[in-house]
């Protein structure tokens, strides 16, 4: 897709990204980040550097947004990366000017780096390739041995921006979704644009057998323990009733690469809802047949093309097409308010964070944070990194009931959990592990 | 602990907030002191326009990302809106839209002139606003047209500046031209 000039080059959004600047906002990132936790202070000057060595790799993200008349596009960007301090809330709405017009940020504190990248620039899979590229180069500048030991092959990339959507849709597949709203999580939000963040710190071998208990993989587990959590600690804790409830519905992206052939660097992803009715709620177990049930019926290479086909087709639309950019703006925000009501909450698991050999030992884990917004006050978001599932909440809720629910749920399961948060709230160790195994017999 | 304990809120951002809460504490002040001394001559009002070409100019500027061209067609806009104000403030005579708006045309020609020749490898980032400007120098005739002014040499002046202004860059720069309208209305 990118077109050559003489100065530089530019290429479309592509099908998903396109929607991205049109509904973004100030309470709507539409950001995501990844962290890494090394077992050492970061040095900025080198990081920098890192960054720019990353870039020369990974030209698709030195880029910077342009308006056009009917859609957004991306022009090269000239400048340089810039490298801050760490100063603000996670992924709050990157701001072109303290990011020199990139796409994405590079933050540290202390021990920690940080990413965060606006959706229009890539997904969860593009984003964690640039990712670890900068923490590679960051480690071989800053040890030089492991360049000599480790052999890091700077293989040729071979991703691409191609709009896989375009190139993988199919004109006839058609969704045939009831599309019912969903339950709105209920509670007083934090003040001062904060945002609340809480990673578990999960023990995979201790997660492995509790998913083997109910035969389910650990994003299917984590979900019915999510479901779990929000029914007894936000449905009944907020209502007096449960009696025509909307259902709890957890939005699941999924990379398609895994279904299509694609070596994209752009977005390429899609989601399944799995929508649990208020009478499924009744018991952790009936939850989780139910959440088995809905991936086995949702997560098909059938079903994918039927939702990203779909989506296509309205990307592809003439009419919409040829609506001017601002008037397509205030549509598109009107109209994304109204079908963010048909999500409560998205779970995003990256799956395993590899890195090779030697690397490892300067690391010591991976974080992985989706931003909260106006509807969907939490989001939840995990990666696993060597013995460690990290699953993240961010919430801009003012109380952390969910995330305390969570915890004793998988303590009260023996499942070792440790908790870092960013201490906007009171932490949600301790308290009623008790009632929670009561609550599960 | 991972994450910082202060957070800083942007210097920018604090500055828009003090910025705009100033024009708007400023636009009172100055209607309540008009209301009680001199309530029959409306000089608050012409005040609280210039305020607001100000406070847009600058949250404009503040932008970075825009190029020069874009301001220069954005002060277009906000000066004759601003100019027809006060023209129909002091007992509309159509000096805005026969004088000044000409004259506001000529000048950004001459400035967009300049910028084509000191940096004529760009010239694709300014062949949009140019365009837009040879728009708003033909949107004249429709007010001659309706008869709301009289046809003069300064109108006409400004849009034989503005297409010859922009066809001369047009057959200067063509390539980027085309290249430019491409990636502006890809679909």
């Amino acid at each position: 897709m990118s077109k050559k000039t003489n100065k530089n080059t530019w290429r479309k959004l592509d099908n998903s990204a396109k929607i991205f600047p049109l509904s973004e906002s100030k309470k709507y990132s539409t950001v995501f980040r990844y962290s890494v936790v090394l077992k050492e202070d970061i040095d900025k000057a080198v990081l920098e550097k890192a960054v720019e060595k990353a870039l020369l790799r990974y030209k698709a993200f030195k880029v910077k947004l342009k308006r056009g008349i009917f859609w957004y596009y991306l022009e090269q960007n000239l400048k340089k990366a810039i490298v801050r301090e760490e100063s603000d809330y996670p992924c709050k709405r990157i701001d072109p000017i303290y990011s020199n017009d990139y796409l994405f940020s590079v933050t540290y504190f202390e021990r920690k780096i940080n990413i965060e990248i606006f959706h229009s620039l890539t997904d969860g899979n593009g984003g964690l390739i640039f990712f670890r590229e900068i923490v590679y180069n960051y480690l071989e500048m800053k040890h030089k041995e492991l360049l000599d030991k480790e052999e890091r092959k700077t293989r040729k990339v071979e991703f691409d921006t191609e709009d896989s959507y375009i190139a993988n849709f199919n004109k006839k597949s058609k969704k045939n979704d009831e599309n019912k709203k969903a339950y709105i999580l209920k509670g007083k939000e934090l003040k001062f644009n904060q945002v609340s963040v809480n990673h578990l710190l999960i023990n995979n071998y201790d997660l492995k057998n509790e998913c083997t208990k109910y035969d389910m993989s650990t994003t299917q587990y984590l979900t019915s323990v999510l479901i779990w959590s929000i029914y007894n600690a936000n449905i009944l804790k907020n209502t007096k009733t449960i009696k025509n409830k909307k259902p709890i519905k957890v939005c699941i992206p999924v990379n398609l690469k895994k279904y299509f052939r694609s070596k994209t660097m752009s977005n390429f992803f899609s989601y399944i809802s799995v929508d649990a009715e208020m009478d499924t709620c009744v018991s952790f177990e009936k939850i989780t047949l139910f959440v088995k049930s809905e991936f086995e019926k949702k997560l098909t290479e059938e079903e994918m093309l039927k939702t990203m086909s779909d989506t296509v087709k309205i990307g592809k639309n003439l009419f919409i097409s040829s609506i001017p950019l601002s008037l397509k703006k205030i549509i598109i925000r009107s109209v994304y308010a109204e079908i963010q009501k048909h999500l409560s909450i998205t779970y995003s698991n990256i799956g395993k964070v590899g890195i090779i050999g030697k690397y490892q030992d300067y690391i010591d884990y991976f974080l992985f944070l989706i931003a909260p917004e106006n509807i969907e006050k939490i989001k939840c978001s995990s990666c696993t990194y060597l013995d460690k599932v990290i699953f993240t909440f961010t919430s801009i809720l003012n109380d952390n009931d969910i995330e305390r629910f969570f915890y004793n749920f998988l303590r009260s399961q023996n499942v070792k959990v440790e908790v870092e948060s960013n201490e906007i709230l009171d932490s949600i160790e301790g308290g009623e592990k008790n009632d929670i195994s009561q609550k599960n017999k | 602990m991972i994450y910082p304990k202060k957070i800083s809120s942007k210097k920018i951002d604090t500055f828009i907030k003090i910025f705009s809460l100033s024009v708007v504490v400023i636009s009172i002040i100055l209607l309540v002191i008009n209301y009680l001394t001199t309530p029959n001559i409306y000089w608050s009002h012409l005040c609280i326009c210039s305020l607001l070409y100000i406070y847009l100019t600058v949250r404009y500027s503040i932008n970075r990302t825009r190029n020069i061209s874009g301001f220069i067609v954005v002060q277009i806009i906000l000066l004759t809106v601003l100019i027809y104000f006060i023209d129909y403030q002091i007992g509309y005579t159509g000096w805005s839209i026969s004088v000044a708006l000409p004259i506001i045309i000529i000048i950004s020609n001459i400035t967009m002139f300049i910028l084509t020749i000191i940096n004529y490898k760009n010239y694709g980032k300014y062949a949009i606003n140019q365009l837009i400007i040879v728009l708003l120098s033909l949107s004249t005739i429709y007010f001659i047209h309706k008869g709301i002014i009289s046809s003069n040499t300064l109108i006409k002046t400004s849009i034989i500046i503005s297409i010859f202004n922009f066809l001369v860059s047009l057959i200067l720069c063509y390539k980027d031209f085309k290249e430019e309208i491409i990636r502006k209305t890809n679909i």
